[in-house]
């Protein structure tokens, strides 16, 4: 099932879902909208595919960012977001859809137990402007049934967009450095 | 829990869910069609800006068809008025349409509980894609919500065909504070 708004913000209140900062005003019927973080960088491939990706942190101009169409970027949450009790499912808002910002690539679904600044993958269809702090996406929560598995991914211990595990990148040797929360906390069953 | 095709129609019938027109004809194993009106948009707008009101080329689609060409981008919206109070409504592509290369949303599948309209379908074409009036080019699920129900009561309420972004009205900035450092 999936949470209502005043669900959420009971479950806030009960420490079962992290949302920080949470604004009520940020909460919808079935949802909680989130802001976009600081960070965009922009993902391009080396000549050699086999020796990975770049990765290069944008500069922001002006306030906003330049995103340019069929070019993959990530940027992150500017929330720390997850839960112990539910599943979290992140997408972007309609009002981003209908200006065709993806958010994210068919990988939606998070893992119960990650708490962090989430990773979006972005990916325009039109050259589009972005301004850290806009509401960008939203995340919704679904109960579970069964016994819950501890979460123990990578992913999740990170605040900062992180490239993809399958391509060799200069950010993965560094990826201790960028730990800014402790190892998220293990689910309870 | 996701709603059968036969709960679809009996909540449809007792009026917990809209769908007009209704085709029963419509209804599968676990969700119900969505037939694409004739209207398309089209931005204009050389760079998108979130803040500023975009302009739209509106386009209507003969009924031989009009070609999406590949990695075009249009709005779209279902002749269907639908929505509920009940349960959270989600869209999603045709398995067909989907295999065709066309997105009918751009990750923006959710629907706030309490809306009801026609959907936008945010069409991005992956392959040059010939679409009709009328064409079965969507689905939506029903899901049941968890905890007190509070009605959306947005700027899309009432969307009757494609509706463009709207998210230059939301002027937070006037009044936001900032990210925290």
């Amino acid at each position: 099932m999936i949470l209502t708004g005043a669900a959420i913000t009971r479950a806030v209140e009960r420490g079962e879902i992290v949302i920080d900062p949470f604004e009520p005003a940020q909460v919808n019927p079935n949802s909680y909208n989130y802001r976009l973080g600081s960070e965009i960088f922009r993902v391009t491939p080396r000549e050699d595919p086999r020796a990975g990706v770049r990765q290069e942190q944008l500069e922001p101009t002006g306030g906003r960012y330049l995103l340019r169409r069929n070019q993959l970027y990530l940027g992150h949450t500017a929330e720390r977001i997850g839960s112990t009790r539910y599943v979290t499912s992140l997408i972007g808002r309609s009002s981003i859809g209908r200006l065709g910002l993806f958010v994210q690539l068919s990988a939606d679904l998070g893992h119960r137990g990650a708490v962090h600044r989430w990773t979006l993958e972005l990916l325009p269809v039109l050259d589009i402007y972005l301004y850290p702090g806009q509401i960008l996406g939203q995340v919704s929560f679904w109960a579970t049934t069964g016994e819950a598995l501890p979460y123990r991914g990578w992913y999740g211990r990170h605040d900062v967009p992180m490239p993809s595990k399958l391509l060799p990148s200069e950010l993965h040797r560094h990826a201790d450095r960028d730990v800014t929360v402790p190892r998220a906390r293990d689910a309870e069953t | 829990m996701i709603l059968s095709g036969r709960e679809i129609q009996k909540r449809i019938e007792s009026a917990d869910i809209t769908c007009t027109p209704f085709d029963p004809d419509l209804i599968n194993p676990n969700s119900i069609d969505l037939t694409l009106g004739e209207s398309l948009l089209r931005y204009r707008d050389d760079v998108i800006d979130p803040r500023v009101e975009p302009e739209v080329t509106e386009i209507t689609i003969p009924p031989d068809g009009l070609v999406l060409d590949a990695m075009s981008f249009s709005l779209g919206a279902s002749r269907e008025i639908v929505g509920s109070t009940e349960f959270v409504p989600m869209v999603h592509a045709k398995s067909s349409t989907a295999r065709a290369g066309l997105f009918v949303h751009v990750t923006a599948d959710l629907i706030d509980i309490g809306s009801v309209g026609t959907v936008t379908f945010q069409l991005f074409a992956t392959l040059p894609l010939r679409v009709f009036p009328g064409m079965r080019i969507g689905q939506m699920t029903f899901w049941k919500p968890q905890g007190e129900i509070e009605l959306y009561s947005g700027k899309y309420q009432g969307s009757k065909g494609p509706r463009k972004s709207e998210i230059y009205r939301d002027r937070y900035w006037e009044t936001w504070e900032g990210l925290p450092s």
